[in-house]
């Protein structure tokens, strides 16, 4: 008896099974839809982290509206030139220049920046610019618990000995989570610049000069010595903090050698320096001399 | 249990008295996860009541005609309905997908999320073999398949109705003056407390 109904459980749960994927497969093939071989060939060449800084919630989901045409080729903000120029030829269209930008970190606090008081909350930026506005002296400076790390899709980013985060632009996309994630990120301590920016001043803050060489050894004194050292005139001190004009911007690197704070640091592609061996290096970083710059950038 | 006097209060029993979102709390997930917003709320409890009646016709002449005459439906109707719902969800959307694209995209996208839904199965169940949750209406030993449909969609309406207030009232409350630590969920489930109050008042309503 016991044995019977055990195999007439099995058999009844087989016959559903069976009838169920019967009617599924014959469904597939009756209902089945040609989907665009193209919105897989574009899927394939996008980067496929999803990481929405384009503003579509998924690379599908832009591989079809490129291929549909709703989408222009260059939709991809992560995926850069290369990205865009693959789509291209792949659509037939014509190539069109993306927006190349990276993220940069304006700021070489870190183990330098005076603290305010002892933090030992949860460990998420967002969480302690919420105490007291940071448990650093410094309004503008980096609060080091490495939230931009965390947000990063490409893994670009990492927390350096000195408590900061480093980017590096070899892996750099330039999708802008990190700038979003910092709790600063909107005052300018993480920004997009143009991909080809050869120099950034590890500097954010605009309060007095005074006061901010107390809440940290490394920032901008404001010493004008950049803007008057600048041959092309792209860097000046404005709002007591040196800004660098990458419209004028040569990558010389003569500003880099004449900070007495060493906070203008050389940055990346360009200048064929790695971002991660240069950062917070100023004139020191392996391999930096002016000449050599010079001659890297046109 | 036949006359329409007994089918309506079949069906208001079980849209709103035994409401399953708010008095019995089946569901739960889509209740807090698409409610943010009042388009995606339409969209779910239009597909939510498709596909609940969906499954509720299809388990009930699954267990009518097989396991129950088998003899085998008291400890297989967990995996046969289950079986039965999801296969059924993805018939369903392979043929929307073909016949009505503009429904496909529409409601296509929670249809793959209701399968796995426990309010269905639930339902489901509830409406093939009456019984498994203690409930305000007795429902009889079994229902016919009318009286199921009705309960169904009674469940089904019910639920929609629950979700397009909580939507509704949440976005009412994006704009509310709430203090910051309680933005956002946390001032969702004291709002679906509230709510789930006013729902089990109405159980006194008819006396039942």
């Amino acid at each position: 008896m016991d044995l019977m109904l055990v195999l007439k459980a099995v058999v009844a749960l087989s016959a559903l099974g069976l009838v169920t994927s019967a009617v599924l497969s014959t469904a597939a093939r009756r209902f089945h839809i040609e989907v665009d071989p193209r919105v897989e060939a574009v899927a394939a060449i996008l980067p496929g982290s999803n990481c929405g800084a384009c503003g579509n919630p998924s690379c599908f989901a832009v591989a079809e509206g490129i291929v549909s045409g709703a989408l222009p080729v260059n939709s991809c903000v992560a995926g850069g030139q290369s990205v865009a120029d693959g789509i291209a030829v792949l659509m037939g269209a014509e190539a069109c220049a993306v927006a190349s930008v990276v993220s940069i970190r304006s700021c070489g606090g870190g183990v330098n920046a005076e603290r305010a008081y002892d933090y030992g909350g949860v460990r998420s930026c967002a969480a302690v610019a919420r105490l007291a506005g940071g448990a650093i002296v410094c309004s503008a400076g980096c609060l080091g618990y490495g939230d931009c790390v965390k947000a990063c899709p490409f893994g670009a980013i990492v927390m350096d000995e000195r408590g900061l985060p480093v980017i590096d632009l070899d892996a750099c996309t330039g999708c802008g989570i990190c700038v979003r994630e910092c709790p600063r990120g909107g005052a300018g301590l993480l920004a997009l610049v143009q991909e080809n920016a050869p120099v950034v001043v590890r500097c954010n803050a605009h309060d007095k000069v005074k006061g901010r060489k107390d809440a940290c050894s490394v920032c901008c004194i404001a010493c004008k010595k950049c803007e008057r050292a600048c041959p092309s005139d792209a860097i000046h001190v404005v709002d007591m903090l040196a800004v660098i004009d990458y419209e004028k911007c040569t990558g010389c690197g003569t500003c880099v050698a004449v900070c007495p704070q060493n906070c203008i640091d050389v940055h990346g592609r360009a200048s064929g320096i790695s971002s991660v061996a240069a950062d917070g290096k100023g004139k020191d970083a392996p391999g930096f001399e002016i000449e050599a710059v010079d001659g890297a950038v046109e | 249990m036949n006359t329409i006097g007994q089918l309506a209060l079949l069906f208001i029993g079980a849209a709103l008295i035994n409401n399953i979102l708010l008095t019995r709390f089946i569901g739960l997930c889509p209740f807090f996860g698409v409610s943010g917003n009042f388009e995606t709320s339409l969209g779910m409890s239009l597909a939510v009541v498709f596909v609940m009646t969906l499954a509720s016709t299809a388990t009930w002449v699954v267990w009518t005609f097989a396991l129950e005459p088998l003899g085998v439906g008291e400890f297989l109707y967990i995996p046969a309905f289950i079986l039965i719902i999801a296969s059924l969800v993805q018939f369903v959307e392979m043929y929307m997908r073909k016949v009505s694209p503009v429904l496909y995209r529409a409601m296509g996208i929670y249809l793959p999320l209701i399968t796995t839904n426990c309010a269905v199965l639930a339902t489901a169940t509830e409406a093939a073999k009456p019984g498994f949750f203690k409930m305000n209406i007795d429902l009889g030993a079994s229902l016919g398949l009318g009286e199921a449909l009705i309960y169904t969609l009674g469940v089904s309406i019910g639920f929609g109705f629950a979700l397009l207030t909580f939507s509704a009232l949440r976005e009412r409350l994006e704009i509310a003056p709430v203090p910051r630590v309680m933005k956002g969920t946390p001032m969702a489930f004291i709002t679906a407390g509230l709510l789930s109050l006013a729902y089990v008042g109405i159980a006194g309503w008819f006396g039942l």
